[in-house]
């Protein structure tokens, strides 16, 4: 790793009701171009961590860097104009506007490359292409995953935050969910994903961090993880081991 | 959310018309006088009409009823100052005479202490009358139906504003009616003969959009940072509402007042309707204005990130969008809208310091009826309240007539509880 990370979060202290923290003192490194994988027990902070990141919750101590400047605190609005793209796990679409509109609305602070990324969208995913007129609440879960995946890509961010992408997708959509997040990341976008799919993220992704109680408890390459014990104890499941014996 | 507070809407709104509209008395003693000359064109010749029955009524009691002289005159003198209504009964017309197609028998008139105040009945005489194409009724519905759409256009305004705040937002604002007062009492403050109304009105409605804009910076904006509940918002409103209503009484008195221009005008005849220049502008700036408003939220990069910030938050504000400024230009639109509807309101029915705040039920009523921060929604729930309560009248006594409009949103809501262009929420 650099001496200075693309990405450093530093001890960051973070939660939703006042005295009660979710992030405690988490920190992570992360360079350009990498594709993180985050995994955890549900209700461990994951989802907390990207929203933290990305502005939309107040960091109560520690801090947050990106490409050297000190972001902590800053709104995401304005995190976007900076190059960072965010697909939330629940509510990733404006169910009353179209596909076409939603993905205007991704582009909302660079509306003249709409054209432009709309193609490179659309070329990524057809089916939005083909239904551009199609209101985004009449989509099924699948599709609204790509539409809300193709919203964040609009910006052409360099760094996009995904949670839970291939969440109540089918396993072939799923795998493609992670082709195409491989796809981006060989463009040179750094990702950095949340899932529960924890053996086919770990299987793609560069690095992979699991967390627990708002804490990183382990850190390392994805094959690493999948065949650290401790991990399998806390987090994969140890369904496998248990039919063998 | 929004479920519980379309409930609330109409239950306080109800109290609130009931506690909060008592009437103010006005007081005070001098000569002065109603007065006024009949006569109708027969042959060309224009002839006084004698022996009519002409009565002025204050608060339901009856003040004074006098006859027409033989050169047609009649003076009822009023205890004072304040507005009277003031009757022609019908029956005492002499056989073949009426009054004119769309003239009401009943004037609202405002006597100053001191001041004869004139009042004008057109009537026609009866072979006029039968010329008419149009059969009575039919005539008088057509009448009717288009008082409907002009007040429901107006009304239209109003209520576009009010859905695109609860939309936005989720803040159901009882204070919007006193948006509406506040636009109609500056153009009448501003139209004091130093300017020409239209500059006063343009400068009115300028001020209307600011009023909007410190709403939402002063209140609403700190409000929301502090994460402040629905419902304590709502009870908020309540207050400014009843606030922002009494500082404007305190200013501009209880009376009815009107604008110095396009009092009093001639009718255009087309077809059945009798319709004045004044009338016919008010409808056209209405259509225009909603016309431009629909196009705003339909295709433009500020309608859409209007309609994205209503759908989510803080997607809206992941995608980039400043959701804080995009909810302060809702305000200034619906500051304007409101503004400009009680302009052309003042124009038609003159202005009052509670105007805005006898027209929030119907607003309600209107913004619910087409489905709740929907615009176009308001726009077809006004234009439904406004023709719905005009031909209520053929049935039911004018005083009564708002109440048929909250009686049909209560039919139309039992069988599509979305409202009539509302979209029935998607479960799961
Ligand atoms: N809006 C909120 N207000 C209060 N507490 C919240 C809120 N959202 C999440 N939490 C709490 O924060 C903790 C972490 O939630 P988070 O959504 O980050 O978990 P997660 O790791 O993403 O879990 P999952 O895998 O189930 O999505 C949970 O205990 C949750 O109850
Ligand atoms: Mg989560």
């Amino acid at each position: 790793m650099s001496e200075q990370a693309y990405i450093d979060i530093d001890s960051v202290v973070a939660g939703y009701v006042p005295e009660v923290n979710i992030l405690n003192e988490l920190s992570m490194k992360i360079d350009k171009g990498e594709l993180i994988g985050i995994v955890g027990p549900n209700g461990a902070g994951k989802s907390t961590m990207l929203k933290t990141f990305f502005g939309l919750i107040p960091v109560r101590s520690g801090s947050i860097k990106f490409m050297g400047d000190d972001i902590t605190g800053l709104v995401a609005h304005s995190l976007v104009s900076r190059g960072i793209g965010f697909v939330p796990q629940t509510e990733n679409v404006f169910p009353s506007l179209t596909i076409e509109e939603n993905l205007e609305m991704g582009a909302f602070l660079d509306s003249g490359s709409f054209e432009e990324r709309f193609d490179y969208v659309t070329e990524m995913f057809p089916k939005l292409g083909e239904r551009k007129d199609q209101r985004a609440g009449s989509l099924s879960g699948g599709e609204r995953q790509m539409l809300a995946m193709g919203r964040a890509l609009m910006m052409k961010p360099q760094v996009l935050l995904l949670d839970e992408p291939s969440a109540g997708l089918s396993p072939a959509l799923q795998d493609q969910v992670f082709v195409n997040t491989k796809k981006i990341n060989a463009t040179g976008v750094t990702i950095v994903m949340v899932e529960q799919n924890a053996h086919r993220c770990l299987q793609i992704c560069d690095r992979g961090y699991v967390l627990d109680q708002g804490k990183n408890a382990y850190e390392g390459t994805g094959k690493d993880l999948l065949s650290d014990p401790k991990v399998i104890e806390l987090y994969l499941g140890t369904l496998a081991q248990q039919v063998r014996s | 959310m929004p479920k519980l507070a379309k409930n609330c809407i109409a239950g306080l709104a109800l109290i609130l018309v009931l506690v909060l509209s008592f009437p103010i008395a006005v007081l005070a003693q001098s000569e002065q006088a109603i007065t006024g000359t009949l006569r109708v064109e027969i042959n060309e010749e224009r002839t006084p009409v004698a022996g009519v029955d002409i009565s002025v009524v204050q608060g339901g009691e009856e003040v004074g009823v006098e006859t027409t002289a033989e050169d047609g005159t009649f003076a009822v003198t009023v205890p004072g100052d304040g507005a009277y209504s003031v009757t022609l009964n019908t029956d005492s017309l002499p056989e073949g005479v009426t009054l004119q197609a769309d003239a009401t028998e009943t004037l609202e008139v405002r006597v100053e202490s001191g001041n004869n105040k004139a009042v004008i009945y057109r009537l026609v005489s009866g072979d006029q009358g039968e010329t008419s194409a149009f059969s009575d009724q039919a005539g008088k519905v057509a009448r009717l139906v288009s008082n409907g759409v002009r007040f429901g256009l107006i009304m239209a305004m109003c209520s576009i504003g009010l859905s695109l705040i609860f939309g936005t937002t989720q803040l159901v604002n009882f204070a919007h009616g006193e948006l509406v007062t506040f636009g109609a009492v500056m153009a009448l403050v501003l139209d004091n003969g130093t300017i020409p109304f239209l500059v006063a009105a343009a400068l009115a409605l300028a001020l209307a959009a600011g009023f909007g804009a410190a709403n939402d910076l002063v209140i609403w904006r700190p409000l929301r940072k502090r994460g402040t509940g629905l419902i304590s918002m709502m009870v908020i409103s309540i207050g400014l509402s009843i606030l922002i209503r009494f500082v404007i009484l305190w200013q501009v008195g209880g009376d009815r007042q009107a604008y110095s221009k396009y009092r009093i005008q001639e009718g255009i005849e087309i077809g059945p309707l009798s319709l004045t220049p004044r009338d016919l502008i008010a409808m056209a700036i209405s259509i225009v204005v909603l016309v431009a408003v629909a196009y705003m939220i339909n295709k433009t990069k500020f309608g859409k990130a209007m309609r994205a910030v209503a759908d989510n938050r803080d997607l809206a504000e992941s995608s980039g969008i400043n959701v804080q400024q995009v909810i302060l230009y809702v305000w200034v639109l619906g500051g304007l809208l409101a503004g400009l509807g009680g302009i052309l309101l003042g124009l038609d029915q003159q202005v009052r310091w509670n105007m805005g705040f006898d027209l929030l039920l119907l607003i309600f009523a209107a913004v619910t009826l087409g489905g709740l921060g929907t615009a176009y929604g308001a726009l077809v729930g006004s234009l439904v309240v406004g023709i719905f309560i005009e031909l209520s009248t053929l049935v039911v006594a004018p005083e009564l007539k708002s109440v048929g409009a909250l009686m049909i949103l209560i039919i139309i809501l039992l069988v599509r509880p979305q409202g009539i262009l509302g979209r029935a929420e998607r479960v799961g």
